[in-house]
């Protein structure tokens, strides 16, 4: 990419999406997951996304900071392809070190934490600005200590990963993920490893940092959350985008008889 | 007390008085336990007193300075040996688990070829290596900075010893890394991925030190195996704890109380090796265990204070 096609500004300031999907496509083998995704994330837009297990939802999340390859279709974020370059009319795959720098603006936080076990809360929070941005270790250290307070942690810096509870370590992994500086924010199914006590406190974190204007992508089951905090519901169902829209249409009118199923089977628990 | 009193959140909760019973005796297991007394004194005592076994000799000869400096050989072998070891084992164990079949494959030979083979036959082979070769224009990786002061020949035996030892281990050593990279759940590579850590910064930070509660226990293991290893390097001239011992008894014909003085030897030095791996393993446990193992300091103080309960609670009935 040449010096006067890259990224000026980010996608806040000059108004295009922050996520762009044009007919993604990702097969398992023979398995078709994701059948031609066509979704647009403005900047600062909360989205969510529902659908039953099976229906390409995680797979389309992890597409986006390239933890799974787009086989079809193209997906860029805040205006750069995701794992590819385009010089000419041909896609030329991107280096690890590409990809990575990529991944660096991108936060994700996973269904079972994946937080480092030999690690402090607060060595996971800063163990990627030291090792990755390479900032200076005192103002990081001043940061992760800021961050694990908003998200109520700040009696447990000390803490390894095994001596804290679910809710607790998935707070952490927000701060973690936070701690990057992130333009955007992944979300796979945060809360469905939880104890049905502790998803509460997790859930705040989240709608915290949506009313900070923070971009947000949120796979999840938590029909609540999604009607409170979402600004748009998209319903998966396999391998497609089956309804899209504000919260008060998608959940209060659906349009598909697949999707009023879904909600019933949800609502239940 | 009642169970009311339990229920009643106005009142303080009374600790119950605990059970005070006799304990059950174990009359078999004393039996037994003098059985193993008297059989090991007998032993001990054979031991120390038959003039066969020479044990004063042997007492004598430990710190003789040949003995000393053999000593000192066999655990210089040791770390080198094992170094070695480790640092061929991870990077087969990396390329093992490669994507690209030529690094996959010359690994899997790798190991196929020096576990296939005794490490005796590699010894000998690296030793007998300069007499046919007459020109080596890759250089040995020894630089000549740990080189002892004795002529030529012993230095050749030595690397010979080095490379043999070494090389065989890493093959041993890479089963042990791939296994603990395997250990490592691949959540934590994908965590590491999402915050934009290279390769090689995931694997030296996340996922090899998560590895290492797998790989330390064997490693131990290993160590302490190779240091009763190196007494081979004795047949290829190296002068370690078992070579100098061998010279002495050439000399003297004092063989038995010589093998005691180089088992004795041996004997401290896996001793002190297999503390080091106690503490060790503790150390790379931080993290997965809520409470750390006790010391055997900890240990010791609390098999005391059991000791007195129980005395006190026998001496109350």
């Amino acid at each position: 990419m040449s010096a006067d096609t890259a990224p000026l500004a980010t996608a806040a300031t000059s108004g295009r999406p922050m996520v762009e999907a044009q007919g993604v496509h990702k097969w398992f083998g023979k398995l078709e997951v994701l059948q031609g995704i066509d979704l647009e994330v403005q900047p600062r837009e909360v989205m969510c996304l529902i659908g039953p297990s099976g229906s390409g939802k995680s797979t389309f999340l992890r597409c986006i900071n390239h933890l799974e390859k787009v086989d079809a279709g193209r997906l860029s974020v805040d205006g750069a392809l995701v794992g590819y370059r385009e010089v000419g009319n041909k896609l030329h795959e991107l280096r690890d070190r590409e990809v990575a720098k990529a991944r660096q603006d991108i936060g994700m936080v996973f269904q079972r934490f994946n937080l480092f076990p030999h690690m402090t809360a607060l060595g996971n929070v800063m163990e990627a600005p030291i090792k990755v941005r390479r900032e200076p270790k005192g103002e990081v250290r001043a940061r992760a200590e800021q961050l694990l307070e908003r998200v109520g942690l700040s009696d447990k810096l000390a803490s390894y990963p095994a001596q804290l509870s679910g809710g607790q370590q998935q707070r952490v992994a927000i701060a973690r993920a936070l701690a990057m500086k992130p333009k955007l924010m992944l979300f796979d199914e945060p809360t469905s490893a939880l104890d049905p006590e502790l998803v509460g406190e997790v859930l705040e974190v989240m709608r915290d940092l949506a009313s900070d204007g923070m971009t947000m992508i949120v796979v999840t089951h938590e029909m609540g959350f999604a009607r409170r905090v979402a600004d748009r519901i998209v319903f998966m169902d396999q391998g497609v985008v089956a309804e899209a829209g504000p919260p008060s249409t998608v959940l209060e009118n659906p349009a598909t008889a697949r999707l009023r199923q879904f909600i019933q089977q949800v609502g239940e628990h | 007390m009642s169970p009311a009193d339990t229920l009643d959140p106005g009142t303080p909760r009374v600790r119950p008085e605990a059970i005070r019973a006799v304990p059950v005796r174990h009359p078999g297991r004393w039996v037994s336990a003098a059985i193993v007394l008297v059989v090991a004194a007998q032993l001990a005592h054979w031991f120390f007193t038959n003039d066969g076994i020479g044990f004063s000799t042997a007492r004598h000869y430990l710190f003789d300075h040949s003995i000393v400096m053999g000593v000192g050989v066999t655990l210089k072998l040791t770390v080198i040996a094992m170094v070695m070891g480790v640092v061929i084992g991870v990077a087969l164990a990396v390329m093992r688990l490669s994507a690209n079949p030529i690094l996959s494959g010359g690994a899997w030979l790798y190991i196929w070829f020096f576990r296939g083979t005794p490490v005796y036959v590699q010894l000998l082979f690296w030793y007998s290596l300069p007499n046919v070769v007459n020109r080596i224009s890759l250089g040995i990786p020894f630089g000549p900075s740990w080189l002892p002061q004795d002529p030529k020949e012993l230095v050749t035996a030595l690397v010979a010893a080095c490379l043999g030892l070494g090389l065989n281990e890493g093959a041993y050593m890479a089963e042990i890394a791939r296994a603990g990279i395997l250990s490592v759940d691949q959540g934590q590579d994908e965590a590491a991925c999402a915050l934009g850590m290279n390769r090689l910064q995931t694997m030296r930070r996340i996922i090899l030190p998560q590895a290492m509660k797998v790989i330390i226990p064997p490693t131990g293991n290993e160590t302490i195996s190779m240091l009763k290893t190196t007494s081979l390097a004795a047949t290829i001239t190296v002068a370690e704890t078992l070579g100098v011992a061998q010279r002495i008894y050439g000399r003297t014909l004092e063989v038995i109380p010589l093998l005691v003085t180089a088992s004795i030897w041996y004997l401290f030095l896996t001793s002190v090796l297999s503390v080091g791996q106690y503490y060790l393993e503790r150390r790379y446990a931080r993290g997965s265990l809520r409470n750390l193992p006790p010391t055997p300091r900890q240990k010791a103080i609390e098999l005391v204070r059991n000791w007195q309960a129980s005395r006190a609670r026998k001496a109350a009935l």
